[in-house]
């Protein structure tokens, strides 16, 4: 990231929402949508990134693999997001440094999505993560991911019931081999649509 | 929207009322955050609230003083209460009870003694046989021996004595420290075959779960030279690049393990060049080979120990999710050996062949002869040949750079026998090269980087003079 992208994304903080006023979409200061990839270590950020921009980040079956905030471009439906895969993080309230970063992205770059990935098979240890975000009045968005192995496991999941529950957009992916890929981007841009001119 | 239990919630109520400016996520959050102490919060709120701090923090002592347990334990209870209420009513879970082979396999990755036996399995076939015969001997030999020594570089030689008539030109590109002849042959012929295998091997454990089982196993080990499991990730990471091992701390969760795992990386962790290297050099020499191991492996337990005990903070508690095993996908394997490889590749290249100019440079002017002069005593006083203090150069500017030097000196025979584990051991542990001393500074920051190096370099002498007076003194026959 260039010295210039930086000084222009500080002084972006906080305009986000406030053109939304009959302009129709609003854009940040570089006219894309943010989207910010959040979750537990190893639940396949990566992998969704890797999906939703083409580029490769590289994925590892450990945790920790991602020590920086990676930056990418997605074409969704003909519109223009820009995608921040960040390092894991367990809650809102970070103990490593690689949460912390991943806590600042959040902070600091305000996106337009928060897509929270969790893995489908612990989803008791995943939600809390998921709670926080909503409390924190960020614009989130869940994805079950993993569900291959999830459904192998035999956990069967009521995904729009849970979507009532939590009430956010809830989708199943499993980004190893593109399932639910195609309904996610659908989702995420039904999401940003909504969300500015609500 | 979560409700919390009286008078948490009247607690955090009237933060909310108190708190007026901007903090990106809503008020509720802030005030949840301050609850449970988060020193980035309550800094941020001291210096945006400072009118009603002082209210702030009566509110929050007294909230805490209502409970028996810290109150971010109170919260994250009263979450998961939550999450169980809310999966009662979406999850539905068909038990299965059948352990199936990944499990039990799993299990024996994990268990001390089974444990042990599958690590020095991997370590025999995936480090030893695959990157140290296969890669640094086979590869290396036909690639080296075969393709550069009686194909490429006769026909360059020939090539570039008719094109430049000067001998000092022609020497830049083949001579000694030619950047064809050195730097090249190094680059192409030695490293890359290595590093390749090597790059297979690991993206085959890191893509099948292994790693994490690892640091399970291994965890116990680590506490008593006080790091925790976590520490496995950036240490599997050195045997391929200590300087990308040493970004990789960063995940660790005190700033003692970072500066702890930091000091093992500089010192006792060879990355995979200077592994296949000494492999392939010494692996028709079993005993050299133990004793290099052992006396590696005893330089990392004691100085971790020692480091333990001198350096103060607080101890890491280690929690890792273990992924499930899965069986690693070819195209996975190959699309991230390759990306690592030109990674590596790309960083390395331009190096080897500035180095090689360097040297070329310091041949002219005399300026090599009177380093190598400084280093010559160094080397002798550990009962190495005078010819290796160039090799000990070269592994300053590069670590792999250094290990490829001492590859050559032992082809030629020069180094041999006692001398050879000696300068094995001790270009191990010597300094970091430049790349890995300078993302140290960077993530260590100056202080702490130049007391590792400053550490490392005489005490990497130190061990191989002990090394060498031990061996010679008990006629140890390699």
């Amino acid at each position: 990231m260039t010295t210039m992208q930086k000084i222009r994304d500080i002084f972006s903080i906080g305009k986000r929402s406030a053109s939304c006023h009959g302009e129709g979409l609003s854009l940040t200061e570089d006219g894309l949508k943010k989207v910010g990839i959040v979750g537990t270590p190893n639940v396949g950020k990566s992998v969704i990134f890797n999906c939703l921009t083409g580029a490769y980040v590289t994925v590892s079956n450990y945790p920790g693999t991602t020590v920086n905030v990676s930056r990418g471009k997605a074409s969704i439906q003909g519109e223009e997001f820009e995608v921040m895969d960040t390092p894991g993080m367990y809650s809102l309230m970070p103990i490593t440094e690689e949460e912390r970063v991943a806590r600042t992205m959040l902070l600091a770059e305000k996106p337009d999505v928060i897509l929270h990935v969790v893995d489908a098979r612990n989803l008791d240890r995943m939600l809390p993560l998921t709670m926080q975000l909503i409390e924190a009045g960020l614009p989130t968005m869940l994805d079950l991911n993993m569900m291959d192995e999830t459904e192998a496991a035999g956990i069967e999941i009521n995904i729009n019931k849970l979507e009532q529950e939590l009430g956010i957009p809830v989708v199943a992916t499993v980004a190893t081999n593109g399932r639910g890929i195609e309904t996610l981007k659908k989702r995420l841009v039904e999401y940003v649509r909504n969300q500015h001119c609500a | 929207m979560l409700k919390y239990d009286e008078p948490l919630e009247s607690a955090l109520n009237s933060l909310v009322n108190l708190l007026k400016a901007d903090y990106g996520i809503s008020r509720r959050s802030v005030g949840l955050l301050l609850l449970q102490g988060d020193p980035d919060i309550e800094k941020r709120v001291r210096e945006q609230e400072a009118a009603v701090y002082e209210s702030i923090q009566e509110i929050i002592s007294q909230a805490s003083q209502s409970y028996n347990q810290p109150l971010s334990y109170i919260i994250a209870l009263r979450r998961q209460q939550e999450v169980k209420r809310l999966l009662s009513t979406v999850v539905t879970s068909r038990e299965k009870t059948r352990r199936g082979f990944a499990e039990r396999l799993s299990r024996a990755m994990m268990h001390p003694v089974t444990g042990t036996i599958i690590l020095l399995i991997v370590l025999y076939f995936g480090l030893y046989q695959f990157v140290g015969v296969l890669g640094a001997g086979t590869l290396v030999g036909f690639i080296e021996g075969t393709v550069f020594g009686e194909w490429i570089n006769p026909w360059l030689t020939q090539l570039i004595t008719s094109l430049i008539p000067w001998k000092v030109f022609q020497d830049l590109f083949i001579g000694k420290y030619g950047i064809i002849t050195l730097g090249f042959t190094y680059a192409f012929a030695l490293i890359l075959p290595i590093v390749s295998t090597f790059f297979i091997v690991f993206s085959i454990i890191e893509d099948s779960g292994y790693l994490p089982r690892l640091a399970m196993l291994i965890d116990r080990i680590f506490k008593t030279i006080g790091l925790s499991g976590r520490a496995v990730i950036p240490m599997v990471l050195g045997f391929g690049c200590d300087t990308m091992a040493t970004i990789v701390t960063r995940t660790q969760e005190t700033k003692r393990e970072r500066v702890i795992t930091t000091l093992l990386l500089a010192l006792a962790i060879p990355c995979s060049a200077q592994l296949g290297v000494i492999f392939a050099i010494l692996s028709g020499n079993t005993r050299a080979l133990l004793i290099w191991a052992g006396v590696t492996a005893l330089v990392f337990l004691l100085v971790g120990y020692l480091a333990a005990k001198v350096i103060p903070g607080r101890k890491a508690s280690f929690y890792m999710e273990v992924p499930p095993l899965r069986l690693p996908k070819l195209s996975n394997i190959f699309v991230k050996t390759y990306t690592r490889l030109q990674w590596y590749f790309l960083e390395v290249f331009p190096i080897f062949v500035l180095a090689s100019f360097l040297l070329w440079l310091g041949d002219l002017t005399g300026l090599l002869d009177l380093v190598t002069g400084w280093i010559k005593p160094l080397v002798e006083f550990i009962g190495l040949p005078p010819e290796t203090a160039v090799v000990f150069l070269y592994g300053w500017f590069r670590r792999d750079f250094g290990a490829a030097g001492l590859y050559n000196l032992n082809n030629s025979g020069v180094l041999v026998g006692i001398p050879l584990v000696v300068a094995a051991v001790t270009l191990t542990l010597f300094i970091p090269c430049v790349a890995q001393f300078s993302v140290m500074l960077k993530e260590r920051g100056v202080k702490t980087a130049l007391a590792i190096a400053l550490f490392v370099f005489p005490f990497a002498f130190f061990v191989g003079f002990i090394l060498n007076w031990v061996l010679t003194a008990l006629r140890v026959s390699l």
